[in-house]
């Protein structure tokens, strides 16, 4: 048997209690980020789209989207 | 010549076994068969004395070959209250099985030395009569015997048997024997030859429950994202008196008295730091359960969906959540240690016949290793897939027949992980994300219309 009273204890790198506020701030930000690529790619023509700016603002709001996914799943008791 | 002496010699010492000291006595025995739950549970206080010339190192214990009931847990603990070890031992010329405990410090001769046995029997009380109707009390019995069942002889010995109620049928009457309230006194009795046998018999009222957890599987999942997940799937039986003729609600509903055969509730406890505790079966949330907070622990009182009489039996989930700081360790070479209980409580007395403990892994460890309080049989290693997970998790399992109280004690596991496996989920979803992202840039360029453009037409 492993001595548990030497050991360290092993804490998670992100506090528990953070993680609806991370949710609400991820979140939103992946969706302002959401919202732009769509209503660029619906506003853009032919001529003015630019597959750099798409891209970029695709990138962004998939990395923001995803961690506050699963912030949202973790602060609603999903622990993955 | 001398060398197949030698051989001759090692042989003996291999085959030979155990020899039973008999310059070793039991000067005192005091026995106590505690019949208050389902279990029975003798403590008996042995002082040990030595009336040899050489000192003696560790004295057998042994079954008895024909007694009601299973020993389910035995333990020795010396005067310090400190655990001794039991090994199994084969004894010549017997074919009872014997257990040897060793003691921490030799016994000199002329001195004595205490030890307590505990001994822990289930389905040592039959219920008698084995059926009864709603309104009669359940009647059980319980054989054992007068004298403790020792190789050794014993110089005195005294047996108390505590009952759940003073309604006592009958009892075998070797005297001197006195009875007082719910406590039977046997003895002293004096001069007792090794594996002396009586039968003692008693037949009393207990209405404590007769509640056995049929099968019991426990999942623990790890997160590293900071909690420990716990689900219990647990199947139970009446095992009490069987119930004879209809069962009447109307009965049952007026009958307040608190001492009754049926189970109507009863409370489990969780750790203290629980929460997200769920109950419910295949129908689904069983509202009649309540959480009480206590400073150390949780009580959780849970009601089945309908009183438990004799030969009935119901099985339910109950789930909850612990934050792994509390069992989850780092060694200084940055191994993940977890501890936790191999089973929980269920409820007081139990008496688990199948336990099966799956511990299912975070992603991506390695070298695992497993330390375990008491044997328990080790099944195949499992893969499952849980959440957001496109490579399995490794799930540990193993089995365990007979438990009880005693035997809620912490089991380890070491593994290795990376921390960075931590993003492995978030980046996933990402993933995910950018290619619906992509999907999208390539679609809003894809032109199928089959007419040429107005625009280029202008042109």
């Amino acid at each position: 048997m492993v001595d548990t009273a030497r050991l360290s204890r092993y804490v998670s790198p992100v506090n528990p209690a953070v993680f609806p506020h991370l949710t609400l701030v991820l979140l939103g930000i992946g969706v302002f980020f959401t919202a732009w690529f769509f209503v660029y790619e619906v506003t853009s023509t032919k001529k003015t789209r630019s597959l750099k700016k798409e891209l970029l603002v695709a990138l962004v709001a998939s990395i923001f989207s995803g961690f506050g996914v699963l912030f949202l799943l973790l602060s609603v008791g999903i622990y993955v | 010549m001398l060398k197949l002496n030698l051989f001759l010699l090692f042989l003996v010492g291999v085959n030979a076994g155990e020899q039973i000291n008999s310059y070793l006595i039991y000067k005192n025995v005091d026995r106590s068969i505690d019949l208050t739950s389902q279990l029975v549970k003798i403590t008996s206080t042995i002082t040990l004395e030595n009336a040899g010339k050489d000192p003696i190192k560790n004295f057998l214990v042994v079954d008895e070959p024909k007694s009601d009931g299973k020993v389910v847990y035995r333990g020795v603990k010396d005067s310090a209250k400190q655990d001794l070890n039991l090994l199994p031992v084969q004894v010549d010329g017997s074919d009872n099985k014997f257990h040897k405990v060793v003691l921490r410090q030799n016994l000199e001769p002329g001195r004595t030395a205490t030890v307590v046995l505990e001994e822990i029997i289930a389905k040592g009380l039959a219920p008698y009569p084995s059926s009864i109707s709603q309104k009669e009390k359940q009647l059980v019995r319980y054989f054992g015997n007068h004298y403790i069942y020792t190789p050794y002889t014993v110089a005195k010995q005294k047996t108390d048997v505590v009952l759940s109620s003073r309604s006592v049928e009958n009892y075998t009457k070797l005297k001197p024997v006195t009875q007082s309230d719910n406590t039977i006194t046997y003895g002293p009795y004096t001069d007792i030859k090794p594996y002396t046998e009586d039968q003692l018999v008693v037949h009393f009222e207990n209405n404590a429950p007769f509640l056995t957890v049929t099968r019991l599987e426990r999942v623990i999942e790890i997160s590293h994202w900071g909690n420990v997940a716990i689900e219990e799937q647990i199947e139970i039986k009446h095992t009490g008196a069987k119930l004879k003729g209809p069962f009447s609600r109307y009965d049952y509903q007026r009958d307040t008295s608190s001492s009754h055969h049926s189970i109507k509730s009863y409370t489990t406890v969780l750790p203290a730091t629980a929460h997200s505790i769920y109950y419910r079966d295949s129908n689904g949330n069983i509202s009649t359960s309540s959480v009480k907070h206590r400073k150390d622990w949780i009580e959780l009182e849970l009601r089945p969906r309908f009183p438990l009489f004799g030969g009935w039996q119901s099985s339910y989930t109950l789930g909850y959540s612990v934050p792994s700081y509390q069992y989850l360790y780092r060694t200084p070479e940055g191994q993940n240690v977890l501890s936790m209980r191999f089973i929980d409580h269920v409820f007081d007395d139990m008496f688990v016949e199948e336990a099966t403990t799956s511990i299912v892994l975070p992603v991506g460890v390695s070298d695992v290793q497993l330390i375990v309080p008491y044997q328990v049989e080790k099944l195949q290693d499992d893969i499952t897939y849980k959440y957001l997970d496109n490579m399995g998790r490794k799930v540990l399992r193993m089995r365990k027949n007979d438990l009880v109280e005693q035997h809620i004690q912490d089991l380890e596991i070491t593994y290795s992980w990376q921390p960075q496996l931590l993003l492995h989920e978030p980046l996933l979803i990402s993933l995910a994300l950018f290619i619906l992202f992509v999907a999208v840039i390539i679609w809003v360029r894809l032109d199928f219309s089959l007419g040429v453009p107005e625009h280029s037409k202008k042109e």
